[in-house]
């Protein structure tokens, strides 16, 4: 599924991650700018694109600026970009929680 | 109301002498108006009674952005604001963000998302957003086998078309392959940015190997170049044309393989002549400048868009026929009554 509308969830607070997602045409691909990249870049790649799968969004464009976000937050924050990009934040997905 | 995020109104005095003094204090002091008028909305966080951190908008460009980092996590402060100016920008479906900014704060701008588009000595430039520069290269049509051609680039504004630009395409055509006339895509001269595109086009439409491109926010736009749309200070102009000439060598040029760059010389416009001396200093080796001569007509006046413009608000069509091509005087003759119009609202016809 492709998303409707750009879309920004998060803050670039600390512990915090700011997600956006934008149309693409090339799958899921992820800009990611984080301190801890080398150490949890793919985990938090993991988990952006894990929860994504769940709202069936397999071509989008993603730039992530992650400030020591916990996997919660980044799921949590995920899940709001997504439903927002996807125009569904009246009906909150309680199955993805 | 500690460290919250709340709205700035400048045109309050009281608030205004605060913002201007805390900025000063950073090293912040160009507060001229056509700077200051162009904010659309500025932000600040208070401790206490204290001003501690602000950052404005203006258009797609972030600006004034200053931090005092005293008895916090250094950083935080900075992140409240740009993310704070982000979140704001994107309620108002702004995606895609400039900053142009001093060189040392690069590095903290890129902390937070921002990609750098080119730097010089003292400043830097940057962007982030739902698209980038590479998105805007992979769009520009191509030829095949272009990396062995050989390609030409020229920057216009056209406001409007007239048969020195057309000299200028023509020449340039002559001696390559392939030749990209991007047009400047900020919206602020008396024709618009749709109306100069179309008539760039009908005027090179018979000329085969020229492709007319938007040249988007990355070629003298209000985030690269400013100063070609208000009037700036000779050192400013040229800090931002170096940006503005980096950006065209480093990025431009090498994804396009565009080998020289077209000016027409500038005998009339101060700001245009210091962007062609500084293309002349920036570009070479990678990008060959080529500088073609004003076009005169039979009688020996030079052929300007400004004159035209001239012409426009004085009624005196009958003097475009030698300066014009006959596509940009149709439309002219068809658009005359809103072009006057747009003039005695005040639009600048003497600028660029």
């Amino acid at each position: 599924m492709e998303i409707k509308q750009t879309a920004l969830a998060g803050t670039l607070e600390s512990s915090d991650i700011q997600i956006m997602l934008s149309k693409g045409t090339d799958g899921i691909t992820i800009d990611l700018e984080s301190d801890v990249e080398k150490q949890f870049g793919d985990q938090i790649r993991k988990v952006i694109t894990d929860t994504l799968a769940e709202f069936n969004i397999d071509n989008v464009k993603v730039k992530a600026v992650d400030k020591g976000a916990l996997d919660c937050v980044i799921k949590a924050r995920t899940i709001a970009v997504a439903q927002r990009a996807l125009q569904t934040q009246d009906q909150p997905a309680w199955e993805a929680f | 109301m500690n460290n919250e995020i709340v709205d700035l109104h400048l045109n309050d005095p009281q608030v205004r002498k605060t913002w201007e003094d805390f900025l000063t204090s950073l090293g912040i002091t160009d507060f001229q108006s056509q700077e200051t008028a162009a904010i659309d909305f500025t932000l600040g966080i208070y401790e206490g009674d204290k001003l501690v951190a602000t950052g404005s908008a203006a258009g797609n460009v972030l600006k004034y952005i200053g931090v005092c980092n005293k008895g916090v996590d250094q950083g935080s402060r900075f992140n409240t604001i740009v993310s704070a100016l982000i979140s704001r920008l994107f309620q108002q479906q702004v995606f895609h963000l400039f900053v142009f900014t001093k060189l040392k704060y690069s590095e903290s701008f890129q902390h937070v998302g921002f990609h750098e588009l080119a730097h010089s000595d003292v400043a830097a430039l940057l962007e982030t957003g739902d698209s980038s520069i590479d998105d805007y290269l992979d769009a520009i049509p191509r030829v095949a086998d272009q990396t062995n051609k050989r390609v030409a680039g020229i920057v216009m504004n056209a406001n409007p078309f007239t048969r020195g630009h057309r000299f200028l395409v023509e020449q340039a055509a002559s001696e390559n392959d392939v030749v990209y006339v991007f047009v400047v895509n900020t919206d602020a001269s008396l024709f618009t940015t749709a109306e100069r595109f179309e008539l760039v086009k009908q005027g090179t439409a018979d000329l085969k190997n020229v492709i007319v491109v938007n040249g988007s926010d990355y070629m003298v736009s209000y985030a690269t170049f400013p100063a070609y749309f208000l009037p700036t200070p000779d050192q400013q102009v040229d800090y931002q044309t170096t940006l503005d000439a980096r950006i065209f060598r480093d990025r431009i040029a090498p994804a396009l393989n565009i080998k020289t760059r077209y000016l027409g010389t500038e005998p009339l416009s101060r700001t245009t002549g210091i962007y062609n001396q500084v293309l002349q200093r920036e570009l070479p080796p990678q990008v060959a400048v080529k500088i073609v001569d004003r076009k005169t007509t039979t009688d020996g006046t030079i052929v300007t868009a400004t004159a035209v413009r001239k012409a426009i608000a004085d009624d005196q069509l009958d003097s475009l026929a030698v300066l014009l091509p006959p596509s940009t005087i149709n439309f002219i003759n068809q658009h005359l009554e809103s072009l006057q119009f747009r003039i005695k609202k005040g639009m600048n016809i003497n600028g660029n």
